[in-house]
């Protein structure tokens, strides 16, 4: 994909976002435990709210995005399939310069 | 508004609805906009959808059941319910389903109100238990006579108005009956202690299951204060959190520690200017005193106070944190409440308490009521749990449990209950759980290379297991078990697999040596291979 910002490619998104699952809320979980693109998250109770704080810090950091109120919840959160999809439309939007998350800040 | 002789919260509403008719009762933030309930209109709602229970049979004392998030719709349910001199049961709709239907069973819930969203878009479904029968929610006829008003039944004061769910230690949540002379007690205080007014908006994003809810509904109905009601998408969100408190105007604050925590830190609370802000109020776990010092300079204006209380017996004691607070001290639980009597347990150090706040019992559970009261010279009083010492300046001080209760983010959580939780996997022959204190100022080993994970600050709960031989339970069934059977607050941050738990001579589990793995766990003091190599 030709979408890119800062230093990474779109295709980077989903191991980048399973590191951190991995490295923040798998703590000494044996080597074999994959994460799945399809792996529920939050509902599957490996990501609690204190977690979203951090895995939302996360995204919005090393992606480059900001994310609104409604925006982001525990079901686009949930797998690192959706995320992706989540971050890509961040891009989407700010590539048609039509970034519906500043127009709405201000209201 | 002058005081009124009532205990019963639902004549407050009545109240304040014939005081001040046009002012905003609740204020909830809707996609088009804020959406605002007059008294008036909170009022008829409520009575007339008591009216409706009533016809449908809904006798006094009958539990009513509120499986939704706190919106409009579930504070028109709570008054309804009182008003009908039934007793409200709030319970979280992200409960698994399974602890929602053990917990409607428990209470005998005889109506079931559901609401999964916040807005108008869906109305709640009312359905009765027992016949499978619904009742249809719809808007109040307007210009309720006081002819069909009197119809509805009138509680006493000293009658269950609440019951609460809690953790249990056996693995089976437990049902604190709250009566309305209970509740009435602490908001009373509350509003006389911070002179809240109809001029106050009062924020407080606990769930309605969490005892802190009872402060800005019943607030408001007795001071004609606005309720604004936080969105439950953003309550763990604090950049917006911080936002919306500013945005909202919100004068009177009422949260957990964590929350506090959370937009001081990531949500840069000290950014900004909050001029309407005048009384912060936090309960449910220990705040660092640290954050305090920052809570207390970022909003210099308000006063801020440590309100103090289990479940069983809400807000005993409370400490006003004094200007120019010592962020070098523990931050006290301060003094009794005037409605509430507290002494201490000479033999070790628990706090009993006592007084007009105090819980009815324990819902169906007379042997645990018995097992949670003692009389001390005639009086009764609550076992907390909770090791107190007396500074000399008259002030209690928390040390820490006597059992095994932990708190995280406010919630109170008995780790028997995920050790049940885990034990009836299948797959899973032993589980045991520790909680471990993450803080930045840790002391560790020079020479270990600590790492703490994001969004881990605070209490963290291990789970140790141990799995069938030859079984093929992954941890992330495991979590996924978890997640099944336990709400959100509840599910354990680690799990670890060991081929068999430490124990001691007399075949107990070990928690210490347990404890030990899970802070090394937490501070990345593991090799290559995960694993641990500690003393």
């Amino acid at each position: 994909m030709g979408v890119k910002t800062g230093e990474f490619e779109a295709d980077e998104i989903k191991p980048e976002v399973r590191k951190y699952v991995v490295d923040n809320f798998l703590l000494g979980a044996q080597r074999a435990t994959i994460v799945e693109d399809a792996t529920p998250l939050i509902t599957g109770g490996l990501i609690d709210s204190i977690g979203m704080i951090g895995l939302v810090a996360f995204l919005e950091s090393r992606f480059e995005v900001e994310f609104m109120p409604r925006e982001i919840d525990v079901h686009s959160l949930d797998t690192v399939e959706r995320i992706e999809i989540l971050i890509r439309k961040k891009w989407a939007g700010r590539e048609a310069g039509s970034d519906s998350g500043n127009a709405q800040q201000s209201r | 508004m002058p005081e009124p002789e009532s205990d019963l919260l639902s004549d407050w509403l009545r109240r304040a609805a014939a005081a001040t008719p046009d002012a905003p009762a609740i204020v909830e933030e809707g996609v088009e906009g804020d959406r605002v309930t007059s008294f008036r209109e909170l009022f008829e709602q409520s009575a007339a959808l008591a009216l409706r229970f009533v016809e449908h049979g809904i006798q006094k004392q009958d539990r009513i059941a509120l499986v939704m998030p706190k919106t409009t719709e579930a504070i028109v349910s709570v008054f309804a319910s009182l008003l009908a001199g039934a007793i409200y049961v709030p319970i979280h709709p992200r409960w698994p389903r399974e602890r929602i239907e053990t917990t409607l069973s428990d209470c005998a819930a005889r109506l079931v109100i559901e609401g999964e969203t916040e807005g108008r878009s869906h109305p709640p479904r009312i359905t009765d238990r027992q016949t499978g029968a619904s009742i249809p929610w719809q808007q109040a006829p307007t210009g309720l006579t006081n002819t069909n008003e009197d119809a509805l039944p009138r509680a006493g004061a000293a009658d269950p108005a609440i019951i609460l769910f809690t953790s249990g230690s056996t693995g089976r949540p437990k049902g604190v009956v709250l009566s309305h002379r209970a509740v009435s007690a602490f908001v009373k205080w509350s509003a006389r202690e911070f002179q809240i007014s109809s001029s106050d908006r009062i924020a407080c994003p606990s769930p309605l299951g969490f005892d802190l809810s009872t402060f800005d509904i019943f607030n408001m109905a007795l001071c004609g204060a606005t309720c604004v009601l936080v969105p439950s998408h953003i309550v763990w969100m604090p950049r917006f959190l911080v936002q919306f408190a500013r945005q909202a105007r919100v004068s009177c604050w009422y949260s957990v520690p964590s929350i506090l925590a959370g937009m001081l830190q990531e949500g840069r609370l000290a950014e900004h200017d909050y001029p309407a802000l005048r009384v912060i109020l936090f309960a449910g776990e220990v705040f660092a005193a640290r954050n305090v010092a920052r809570l207390q300079a970022a909003v210099p204006h308000a006063v801020c106070a440590n309100l103090y209380g289990p479940t069983e017996t809400n807000v005993v004691t409370w400490y006003r944190v004094p200007s120019g607070f010592d962020e070098s001290l523990p931050l006290p639980i301060g003094q009794s409440c005037p409605y509430a009597t507290v002494t201490v347990d000479a033999a070790n150090g628990e706090l009993l308490a006592g007084g007009d706040s105090l819980m009815t019992g324990y819902w169906g559970r007379d042997d645990d009521t018995g097992r949670a009261f003692v009389t001390v010279e005639g009086k009764r009083y609550y076992r907390t749990g909770d090791r107190v010492s007396l500074a000399p300046d008259g002030k209690y001080l928390f040390l820490g449990r006597l059992d095994r209760q932990v708190k995280r983010r406010g919630f109170r959580i008995e780790l028997g209950e995920i050790e049940a939780a885990l034990a009836r996997h299948e797959g899973l022959l032993e589980a045991a759980a520790v909680a471990t204190e993450v803080n930045t100022n840790v002391n560790v080993n020079a020479s270990t290379t600590v790492h703490i994970k994001d969004g881990r600050m605070g209490t963290v709960i291990t789970a140790f297991v141990r799995a069938r031989s030859g079984g093929a339970v992954t941890l992330l069934e495991a979590k996924a078990h978890c997640a099944r059977t336990l709400p959100p607050y509840m599910l354990p941050d680690n799990i670890v697999f060991l081929d068999a738990l430490p124990k001691g001579s007399r075949g107990k589990i070990d928690y210490i040596a347990l404890g030990k793995i899970a802070e090394a766990l937490e501070y990345s003091e593991l090799d290559q291979e995960g694993l641990y190599h500690g003393s």
